[in-house]
C-alpha cells in the first residue's frame, strides 16, 4: 500500500475483500506515523512490535472467519492520557516521563475486544489542559492543513493523525472541547458522547465531572463503529451510565427530513466569532434545510456565563485530581530536597508545565476557605442554569446546530501569552461538557483555507441523533473528504 | 469542662471502601493494595455496599437519624500515606446525625460520687477511608527516610463525633467503652484498639469558673488505648487549668500524648493554613438511602445490649442488675449464654460469673474474652459443685486457675487434689470430734431445734478446711445425731 | 487595583505544594487578577433558588459487593516508584511539624 490510510469503511472493505491484510494496513500506518513525525509530531510513542503482532492475530482470525467487529484489524491511535497495561501513559508531562501503566483502560479493553489495533499514543496538551497541543513536554503538534497553525487541543495529536491519513480513527478525551475543537481545526469528524457513556476508568483525570472519552474519524459512520467498541456501562466507573450502549451505526442513513434543528442565537451572535466561520456554518445549515430539516432559532441565555463556570469547576477539580502527582509512588521526584514539603514542592514544580501549574493554582484558590461559595458553588449553580437552558431548547427541537469554534486554527504561539484569551475561545464547546450532552463536530467548509467545524448537539444519551444529522450532512456534502495537501 | 470525642472505627469488611483491594492486617508493606489504593493515574472509586450497610447499622444502634442523601467529599491535603492527595470523607452532608450513647452508671462515676447514668449526645456519624501508614522508626526506615505502607489506605471507617457532653477524663474512657460495646454488639467492627480498629481524638476545653464563655479547644490526636484516653485527658485538663490559673491563654492546637512522660505536647498550632478545601467528590454520586433500605438494615442489626438484658431477665429469670452486668460486653453475654444453656441453671451460672469469675478477672487484670476460660469449662465446674464432687471453695480455686491458664477442669481437680473427701472413716471421725466439742448444740438438735444442723455442718467444714464431700458429711452427721 | 496580594499567591502555592520563582509568582498574581475580574460576572447572577449541579446526570447510587480482588504483585506496586525499600515506598524523613490529617 502507498499513500494515506483510507477511511475506516475503506479499510474494512479492503480487509473483507482480501485486498489488504491487517498487517499491511498497520505497517503502512506505522510507517506513515514515522514519516510525518518531523513535520507534524502527532505521536509521543508508537508500539510497532505489539501492533504488528496483534495485526497478525487479526489476520489469522479473519482467515478463520472469526472477525470480531467492524474495527477488527484496524489501526487506531490513542491519546497519551488513556492507559494500556505495559505501555507508557505520559500525559505529555515531564511528571509522568517513564511511567508505565500496570492496567488497561475500559476504552482500550473495548478496542482490544473488538480486535482494533493500537499503534501508538498521540500528543496532547499536558494533562489535557490546553486548546492547542502546544503545552506538551514533547513539543507541539502541527496542523496538517498548514504547519504554522496549531491542530487545536488538547487532543491535537489524535486529530492531526486522522487528518493526515495516518490512522482512520483515534481516541481522545474532551473536557471542554478537547475533541471537537481539534476536529474543527483539522477538518475531521469527532464525537464527545454523553457524560458517562464511555467509562473513565483508565482515563487520567483532568476534571472528573466533565471528562469524557470520544472518537475521531473521517465520517459519522466510522465514529459510530469506534464508539460501539468503547461505549457501555462499566462498574468500575461510578459515573458510568447503567445502560448498554445502543448500536450507534444503526441510526445512520435516516436523513434529516422532518427533524427540527435549533440554532442557538447566542452562538450565532457571539461577537468574537469570525464572519467567515459563521458564514460557513450558516451555509451548512442551509444544506440541511434543503435536505428536509426544519430550523428554528432557540435561546441559551446563560451561554455568556459558560466559560466562567467551566473554568471554576474544571480547575477546582483538576487541582484535586492532580494532587496524586507527588513523587511518592510514581512520577517525577526532584533530585535534591530537604524534607518532605520541599520534596513535594520541587517535584511538582519541576514535573508540571506552566499551564498545568496555572490551573492548579487557580483551582486551589477557588476551593480555598472563603472563596468556595463565591466561585465553586456559584459555578455549579450556573451549571444548573445552563443545563436548564438546554432542556428548554430541546423541548422545541431534536438537535442543535452551531459553530464548533469562533475561529479557524490559530498560529502556534499566537495565544500562549494570554491564557484568558485562549480560554475564551472555548465558548462554543464547554457548555456540552457542563450539561453532559453528546456533541459532535463535522467539517463544513473552509475559511482562509482552513477547515471550519459544524457542531451538532443532542439530548443526553442521544448520540444517535447527532450522528444521524452528521451522516445526513456528509451524504450531501464533501467537506469531510477534503484532504490537506501532501497527505493524500 | 467540656470534652468531646471523635472515635474512628474500622468497619468489618473484606475489601476496602472504594477499592476492591483485600484488607490484610499484619501483611508486609503494600501486599494488600490495588491500583485504586495507589491512586495510579486513571483509577476511580466505587463504593463498597457492605461498608455502607455496616455504617448505617452502627448509626441506628446509636440512635442516629440516617440521611436519605449523603455526599462524599474530598478532604485535600498532602501526606505520604494519603495516596490521592485527598481523603474521601463526608463533610456537609454526613450519613447520620443526632443520636446518643448511654454510658452505664457504674462506669460513669466521676469521682464526685455521682453515679447517675450519663447520656452522651452524638453530633454525627460519617463514613470515610483510612490512610496508610508512615513508618518513621529510624531502626527500620533509616535516619533520613520514612517508609510508606498503603495496606491500610482505603480501609472503611466510621467517625463518630460526640457532643461536648463528657465531663471528666474517666467518663471519656467510659464513653469509649460504651461505644466499643455497641460496635461489637452490632457486629460492625472488631473495635480492637490494640490493632488500630478503634482510634480516638479527644477535644477538651475548660470553662473558667464563673464564666459563661467557652474556653479555647485543644485536640488530642490518635489515642489508642482506654488507659491513654483517660490519662491523656487528665494531663491535658491539668495543663489547661495550670495555664489559666497562671493567667495564661489556651491556644488552639493539636496535641499528642506521651505515655512515658504522662504529658501532652503540642504537635502543631492550628493556623489559617489548615485549609482542606472540601468539595463533593465528582467521581462519586451522592449516596441515596430509601426508607425501605434503612428498614432492611435495621432488621439485620443483631440483638443489642438492652434487648439482650431484657431477654436474660425474661428467659433466664435474672434480676435487672445481674442482666445488666452480664450484657455489659457482648463477649460476656455470649459466654454467659453458652454456659447457662449448657449447665441448665442460668441463675447459678450468673452467680458464678458475677462473683467468682469476676473476682478472678479482677485479680488478673484481664477481660473475659482474653482468658482461656471457656463457657463449657465453667459449666462443668459448676456441675461438679452441684454433684458435690468439689466443694465451693475448691471450685473457686479451680475458676481462678482456669482464668489464668486454662485447662480441663476434671484433670485439674485430680492434679490439685481438689476433689471433695468422701472417705466414710475420715468424715465419721470429723463428725464425732465436732459433736464431742459441742455437746450442748447436739442435745438441742436432738430436742427438736433442727436449724442447728447448719451450724454443726459449718463446724465440721471449718475443722476440715472445707474439703469434705458436703452430701456425705450431711448424711453422716444426721446419722450420728440420730444415735 | 490588584486584589491578589503576593502573600495570597504564596498561600495558594503552598496549599498546592508548588514552589514559584519570583517571576512566576508575579505573573500568576497578575493572571489570577484578570481571571477573577472575568469571574465577577458569576457574582452578578442571582442563584438563590438554584441548586448546585455537581454531576451532569442523575443516577442511582452505584456500589459494589464486598468481594476482594486479588492484591497487586508487590513488585509491580513499586515498579514506578522513584524510591523504594523492599515493597515499601521511601520518602524523605517526615518531621513532626509536617504531620497532617
Amino acid at each position: 500500500m502507498s499513500g494515506g490510510i483510507g477511511t475506516l469503511r475503506e479499510m474494512r472493505e479492503a480487509l473483507d475483500s482480501g485486498g489488504a491484510s491487517s498487517v499491511e494496513i498497520v505497517r503502512c500506518s506505522l510507517e506513515r506515523a514515522e514519516a510525518t513525525q518531523p513535520s507534524l509530531h502527532a505521536f509521543v510513542g508508537l508500539r510497532a512490535e505489539a501492533a504488528l503482532r496483534e495485526a497478525r492475530e487479526s489476520d489469522a482470525r479473519r482467515r478463520r472467519g472469526e472477525v470480531r467487529s467492524p474495527v477488527d484489524g484496524i489501526p487506531i491511535a490513542i491519546k497519551d492520557n488513556i492507559v494500556q497495561a505495559g505501555e507508557p501513559a505520559g500525559c505529555a508531562s515531564r511528571m509522568l516521563a517513564g511511567y508505565v501503566s500496570p492496567f488497561t483502560s475500559t476504552a482500550v479493553e473495548g478496542l482490544e475486544r473488538a480486535g482494533a489495533i493500537v499503534i501508538g499514543r498521540t500528543n496532547m496538551d499536558e494533562f489535557a489542559m490546553g486548546s492547542s497541543t502546544e503545552h506538551s513536554v514533547a513539543g507541539p503538534t502541527r496542523n496538517p492543513w498548514r504547519v504554522d497553525r496549531t491542530p487545536g487541543g488538547s487532543s491535537g495529536g489524535s486529530a492531526a493523525a486522522v487528518a493526515a491519513r495516518i490512522v482512520p480513527a483515534a481516541l481522545g478525551s474532551d473536557t471542554g472541547g478537547s475533541i471537537r475543537q481539534p476536529d474543527a481545526f483539522c477538518g475531521v469528524v469527532g464525537i464527545k458522547p454523553t457524560y458517562g457513556r464511555v467509562s473513565r476508568w483508565g482515563l487520567v483525570a483532568f476534571a472528573s465531572s466533565l471528562d469524557q472519552i470520544g472518537a475521531f474519524a473521517r465520517s459519522a459512520e466510522d465514529c459510530a463503529w469506534l464508539l460501539e467498541a468503547i461505549a457501555g456501562h462499566d462498574a468500575r466507573d461510578s459515573t458510568s451510565i447503567p445502560e448498554p450502549a445502543p448500536a450507534f451505526s444503526a441510526a445512520l442513513g435516516a436523513g434529516v427530513r422532518g427533524l427540527r434543528l435549533g440554532m442557538p442565537k447566542e452562538y450565532f451572535e457571539h461577537e468574537g466569532a469570525a464572519d467567515a466561520v459563521l458564514g460557513s456554518v450558516r451555509d451548512a445549515v442551509a444544506e440541511l434545510e434543503r435536505a428536509g430539516a426544519q430550523t428554528i432559532e432557540v435561546s441559551l441565555p446563560n451561554t455568556r456565563l459558560a466559560i466562567a463556570s467551566y473554568y471554576a469547576i474544571a480547575n477546582a477539580e483538576a487541582s484535586s485530581n492532580l494532587a496524586r502527582f507527588d513523587g511518592v509512588r510514581y512520577g517525577h521526584r526532584t533530585a535534591n530536597a530537604n524534607g518532605l514539603t520541599e520534596m513535594y514542592c520541587r517535584s511538582r514544580s519541576e514535573g508540571f508545565g506552566a499551564e498545568v501549574k496555572r490551573r492548579i493554582l487557580l483551582g486551589t484558590y477557588f476551593l480555598s476557605a472563603g472563596y468556595y461559595d463565591a466561585y465553586y458553588r456559584k459555578a455549579q449553580q450556573v451549571r444548573a442554569l445552563l443545563r436548564a437552558d438546554f432542556e428548554r431548547a430541546f423541548e422545541r427541537c431534536d438537535a442543535l446546530v452551531a459553530p464548533t469554534t469562533p475561529e479557524v486554527a490559530f498560529r502556534l504561539g499566537e495565544k500562549t501569552a494570554d491564557p484568558l484569551t485562549m480560554y475564551l475561545s472555548d465558548i462554543y464547546t464547554v457548555s456540552a461538557n457542563l450539561a453532559g450532552l453528546p456533541a459532535l463536530s463535522t467539517p463544513c467548509g473552509f475559511a482562509d483555507g482552513l477547515p471550519v467545524g459544524l457542531q451538532i448537539l443532542a439530548r443526553p444519551l442521544d448520540e444517535a441523533m447527532a450522528l444521524r444529522v452528521a451522516d445526513a450532512f456528509q451524504r450531501i456534502t464533501h467537506h469531510h473528504t477534503a484532504c490537506p495537501d501532501g497527505f493524500a | 469542662m467540656l470534652i468531646g470525642l471523635e472515635v474512628h472505627a474500622h468497619l468489618r469488611t473484606r475489601s476496602k471502601l472504594f477499592s476492591p483491594a483485600p484488607i490484610l492486617y499484619g501483611a508486609p508493606p503494600n501486599h494488600g493494595v490495588h491500583p485504586v489504593c495507589l491512586a495510579l493515574p486513571g483509577v476511580l472509586p466505587v463504593l463498597n455496599r457492605r461498608a455502607v450497610e455496616l455504617a448505617v447499622r452502627a448509626a441506628l444502634a446509636m440512635n442516629c437519624a440516617i440521611a436519605a442523601r449523603s455526599v462524599f467529599a474530598r478532604k485535600n491535603y498532602f501526606y505520604p500515606d494519603l495516596p490521592k492527595g485527598y481523603q474521601i470523607s463526608q463533610y456537609e452532608e454526613p450519613l447520620a446525625t443526632g443520636g446518643w450513647v448511654d454510658v452505664p452508671a457504674a462506669d460513669a462515676a466521676d469521682g464526685a460520687g455521682r453515679a447517675a447514668p450519663r447520656r452522651v449526645g452524638l453530633t454525627r456519624i460519617h463514613v470515610e477511608e483510612d490512610a496508610g501508614k508512615s513508618i518513621h522508626d529510624d531502626a527500620i526506615a533509616g535516619a533520613d527516610a520514612t517508609l510508606v505502607d498503603l495496606n491500610r489506605a482505603g480501609v472503611p471507617l466510621i467517625e463518630i463525633v460526640s457532643e461536648p457532653d463528657i465531663r471528666s477524663a474517666a467518663e471519656a474512657s467510659a464513653y469509649l467503652r460504651a461505644v466499643r460495646s455497641i460496635l461489637r454488639y452490632a457486629d460492625v467492627s472488631d473495635a480492637d484498639m490494640e490493632k488500630g480498629h478503634l482510634r480516638c481524638d479527644v477535644n477538651i476545653s475548660l470553662r473558667p469558673r464563673g464564666s459563661s464563655a467557652l474556653g479555647t479547644r485543644t485536640e488530642l490526636k490518635n489515642l489508642n488505648s482506654f488507659r491513654f484516653v483517660e490519662a491523656a485527658a487528665s494531663a491535658e485538663i491539668e495543663r489547661q487549668a495550670e495555664l489559666l490559673r497562671g493567667g495564661g491563654r489556651v491556644q488552639q492546637c493539636t496535641l499528642s500524648y506521651d505515655p512515658h512522660s504522662g504529658r501532652t505536647s503540642v504537635l502543631r498550632v492550628k493556623e489559617d493554613a489548615d485549609d482542606y478545601r472540601y468539595f463533593p467528590d465528582p467521581d462519586l454520586i451522592p449516596l441515596l438511602l430509601s426508607a425501605d433500605q434503612i428498614a432492611r438494615i435495621r432488621g439485620e442489626i443483631p440483638e443489642l445490649a438492652e434487648q439482650r438484658s431484657e431477654r436474660f431477665q425474661r428467659g433466664f429469670g435474672l434480676s435487672e442488675h445481674d442482666a445488666a452486668q452480664l450484657t455489659a460486653s457482648r463477649a460476656t453475654a455470649d459466654f454467659f449464654e453458652v454456659a447457662a444453656t449448657q449447665h441448665g441453671d442460668a441463675k447459678s451460672v450468673a452467680n458464678w460469673m458475677l462473683r467468682d469469675v469476676a473476682q478472678a478477672l479482677k485479680e488478673c487484670g484481664t477481660a473475659l474474652e482474653d482468658t482461656p476460660l471457656s463457657p463449657d469449662a465453667l459449666a462443668r465446674v459448676i456441675r461438679m459443685v452441684d454433684e458435690r464432687r468439689v466443694t465451693v471453695k475448691g471450685a473457686k480455686q479451680l475458676v481462678s486457675e482456669l482464668v489464668r491458664s486454662g485447662g480441663d477442669p476434671e484433670t485439674l481437680v485430680a492434679e490439685r487434689g481438689l476433689a471433695a473427701v468422701s472417705d466414710a472413716g475420715a468424715i465419721e471421725q470429723a463428725v464425732r470430734e465436732v459433736l464431742a466439742a459441742h455437746p450442748e448444740h447436739a442435745a438441742r438438735y436432738r430436742a427438736g431445734e433442727h436449724k442447728l444442723l447448719d451450724f454443726l455442718i459449718g463446724q465440721v467444714m471449718r475443722s476440715t478446711r472445707g474439703k469434705l464431700n458436703p452430701g456425705a458429711l450431711r448424711e453422716c452427721l444426721l446419722r450420728a445425731l440420730r444415735e | 487595583m490588584a486584589r491578589i496580594t503576593r502573600a495570597e499567591v504564596e498561600r495558594v502555592a503552598l496549599l498546592a505544594r508548588l514552589s514559584l520563582s519570583e517571576q512566576e509568582a508575579l505573573r500568576f498574581a497578575r493572571e489570577l487578577d484578570s481571571f477573577l475580574d472575568y469571574m465577577d460576572q458569576l457574582a452578578a447572577i442571582d442563584t438563590r433558588d438554584v441548586g448546585a449541579l455537581a454531576q451532569p446526570l442523575v443516577l442511582a447510587t452505584p456500589s459494589r459487593g464486598d468481594d476482594p480482588a486479588a492484591a497487586m504483585d508487590p513488585g509491580l506496586v513499586v515498579a514506578n516508584a522513584p524510591a523504594s525499600a523492599g515493597s515499601a515506598f521511601v520518602v524523605p524523613k517526615v518531621v513532626e511539624s509536617e504531620a497532617e490529617g
